[in-house]
């Protein structure tokens, strides 16, 4: 057999590229200089004395981070980290070149898988999005697409967690109100892998934080990405960012605000326990001028996105960004259209999370069936990005001798074997116009909500697998935490 | 005897060419008759790959081994089958029309038809419309199918009709048409009998055509 000496390292797959070296390292450059010195806000008594015995400079709650600080904590960053389910099953390793897309947490509206309407984000529809996540082929992980209204005021991020880890084996993401509620589904966690240690060697859920842009770590935020650190939970500690509200209206000062405050958690949580996970990056559009709003859908989304991914990663640090997102209401064309091209712009860059999909109204309403369908565009989008590999079999030079000048390819074993390797289309419908016509003429949101509401009926999850004594301490865990927040409301 | 042409079905579906010729051989020497081998083993599995094929199961490669493998069935039954006095299910005639050099549709519809029992006349490509007629004269086929796959030879099938009628052979025969571009309305228009849309629903429009 001849070896070959094409060069297949370089561009195996494709690669798409929107900051030369020179512009990531300028953007770098500013990012180093805002925290020296303009600092960030950091509302948190343990998260500032590490600082200042770092050497950072501390006044009140002002935090000056000196580049050596930056560089001493980007040095102690993991280069991977393995999140397991709760069974303790490898289901996903954090680092930078793999993708996982999932849902998003915390819109106050969901649609109503039956009734199609806009209404409260419910306690069952956690459990329901859990489990349609963990069905659909090309979603990695898992989140709410919602805040939970029918529980205890404040416990709402509890219970969508507690519900939603025993409804998937993918990875999990969870968020939390404040610290106690993160200590809470630490706790469950903790449960579910059968100990503290097990739950250290075997971390079985994300916990997801946000600053405040801009250059605010507010107590919650803060105080929760210092527990995480101490307690080894992976986190997402990312901003969402408003050009020209939050952030300024340029790209690139966005992205150097919207790093900068990221940034901020990677420093404390290395300084706290060096070699802790820290995911930064964070949702990044413009504020719509015209309406007021925080535009999902917005092409802007993908480039920021795009070029943030780019300075993230050039900074040695895995990424958490957006896709799926459509500004619209409803199932409709401009829902495809966005998610389209958000989904894309993240597949070719490549974070390590991408989150939102499934994000409706600009991010106030989760919508599941928006997830059915950008699991389906998360589908094609990564046949372009698996490339093209080429080989002595690939090239078929020796099939095409033997098809010759107007036969066909369809009996050779190489088609049967390689036509597998095609694309199939769950939702895009390729059927002929009789075919589709026969089956009622069907359109796109037709066959999303039949295959939505297939998933949601039929597709069990592994609930029932979670052993009956630990569900027990779970419930226990959630009465705890009921006592907690009732007895706090009487002091009021 | 049923086990065994459910397992000949079974092979005709995985597609096993050879597997299938051996399996076949021995159930006529086992004294299976041709009829019931034809019938309820091969016309039954190959009926089996259309249903599928239709539902989405199947794909066109795993269609056409199969259908391969029918063929190689049918070398070994056809011979015997004439002793007999045949299956029956009736005559084929198929061709690619005038200026047309397409034949994979055309094809497939005709290794399906051989699959569902019918005796299957394949004329060829870019043929002339004498040369339809002369085989329906010829052949006497219960169904006259034509294929298209470009817009600029699909008119011919409505000549070849035309011929037909000139002939006054046209209420001999029924005619059934296909290829990407084609359509029902299209059928009706130039006077055709039936239109399918792929090589599955070819074989439904003709029995329901030998049923009309």
């Amino acid at each position: 057999m001849a070896t070959t000496r094409a060069n297949q390292s370089e561009n195996k797959t494709p690669r798409f590229s929107l900051l030369s070296k020179d512009q990531k390292e300028e953007i770098y450059l500013g990012v180093v200089k805002t925290l020296a010195d303009t600092g960030a806000d950091v509302h948190n008594e343990e998260a500032r004395d590490v600082l200042k015995k770092h050497g950072c400079k501390v006044d009140g709650v002002r935090v000056y981070i000196p580049q050596e600080v930056v560089l001493k904590a980007l040095d102690t960053v993991p280069p991977t980290t393995t999140l397991y389910n709760w069974e303790g099953k490898e289901n996903c390793r954090i680092e930078i070149g793999r993708t996982y897309f999932g849902p998003g947490p915390t819109p106050p509206y969901f649609i109503d898988p039956e009734t199609m309407e806009r209404r409260k984000y419910l306690r069952k529809d956690a459990s329901m999005v859990a489990r349609v996540c963990d069905a659909l082929p090309n979603i990695g992980y898992v989140d709410s697409l919602g805040s939970i209204s029918d529980v205890t005021n404040g416990l709402a991020d509890l219970y969508e967690h507690a519900d939603q880890i025993q409804n998937t084996t993918k990875p999990l993401m969870s968020w939390a109100f404040n610290v106690e509620n993160a200590r809470d589904e630490h706790r469950i966690g903790i449960a579910l892998a059968g100990g503290e240690q097990a739950f250290r060697d075997k971390p079985n859920f994300v916990h997801y934080g946000e600053p405040i842009s801009p250059l605010v770590s507010d107590k919650h935020a803060i105080d929760k990405c210092v527990y995480c650190a101490k307690e080894r939970i992976p986190q997402v500690y990312t901003p969402c960012a408003i050009g020209g509200a939050t952030v300024p209206a340029s790209h690139a000062g966005q992205i150097v605000v919207a790093m900068s405050e990221a940034l901020v958690g990677v420093v404390v949580a290395q300084l706290l326990n060096p070699g802790t996970c820290v995911i930064i990056g964070g949702m990044q559009s413009i504020l719509d001028m015209k309406h007021s709003t925080y535009a999902y859908g917005a092409p802007e989304l993908s480039l920021m996105s795009a070029a943030l991914t780019e300075m993230v990663n050039y900074i040695g640090l895995p990424m958490f960004s957006q896709s799926g997102c459509t500004d619209t209401k409803k199932l409709e064309l401009q829902s495809g259209v966005e998610a389209t091209m958000s989904v894309h712009a993240a597949m070719l860059t490549g974070p390590t999370f991408v989150h939102d999909n499934g994000y409706t109204e600009s991010g106030k309403t989760g919508n599941i069936f928006q997830t059915v369908l950008d699991d389906e565009v998360i589908g094609m989008a990564r046949v372009i990005q698996g490339g093209i590999t080429v080989n002595e079999d690939t090239l078929a030079v020796e099939q095409i001798r033997n098809v010759g000048p107007g036969g066909h390819y369809l009996y050779e074993d190489h088609t049967l074997e390689h036509a597998k390797e095609h694309w199939r289309p769950s939702l895009m419908n390729r059927d002929s116009y009789e075919d589709w016509d026969t089956k009622g003429r069907p359109t796109m949101s037709d066959r999303i909500v039949k295959k939505t509401r297939d998933l949601i009926e039929n597709y069990e999850g592994p609930s029932s697998r979670v052993p009956s004594d630990v569900k027990k301490d779970i419930d226990k865990i959630l009465e705890e935490a009921e006592e907690r927040v009732q007895g706090k409301s009487q002091l009021h | 005897m049923e086990e065994k042409l459910g397992s000949i079905s079974q092979t005709l579906i995985e597609g096993k060419a050879d597997e299938l010729q051996k399996q076949v051989q021995e159930a006529l020497d086992g004294g299976a008759t041709p009829e019931d081998v034809m019938n309820q083993a091969l016309v039954a599995g190959m009926d089996a790959v259309g249903q599928q094929w239709k539902a989405g199961d199947m794909f066109i490669p795993e269609v056409i081994r199969s259908a391969k493998a029918m063929s190689g069935a049918m070398d070994i039954i056809r011979p015997k089958l004439s002793e007999s006095g045949g299956a029956g299910s009736g005559t084929f005639v198929i061709g690619t029309v005038l200026r047309d050099l397409h034949d994979i549709g055309k094809d497939l519809v005709a290794m399906m038809m051989e699959g569902a029992g019918f005796k299957v006349v394949n004329l060829g490509i870019d043929l002339d419309a004498e040369v339809f007629v002369d085989a329906v004269k010829e052949h006497k086929p219960d169904i006259l199918g034509m294929s298209a796959l470009l817009t600029t030879t699909m008119p011919q099938m409505g000549e070849v009709i035309n011929a037909l009628k000139e002939a006054g052979i046209r209420d001999q025969v029924k005619v059934m048409v296909g290829g990407a571009p084609v359509s029902e309305e299209y059928a009706e228009e130039i006077g055709a009998d039936s239109y399918a849309p792929n090589a599955a629903t070819a074989v439904d429009k003709a029995k329901e055509l030998l049923q009309a």
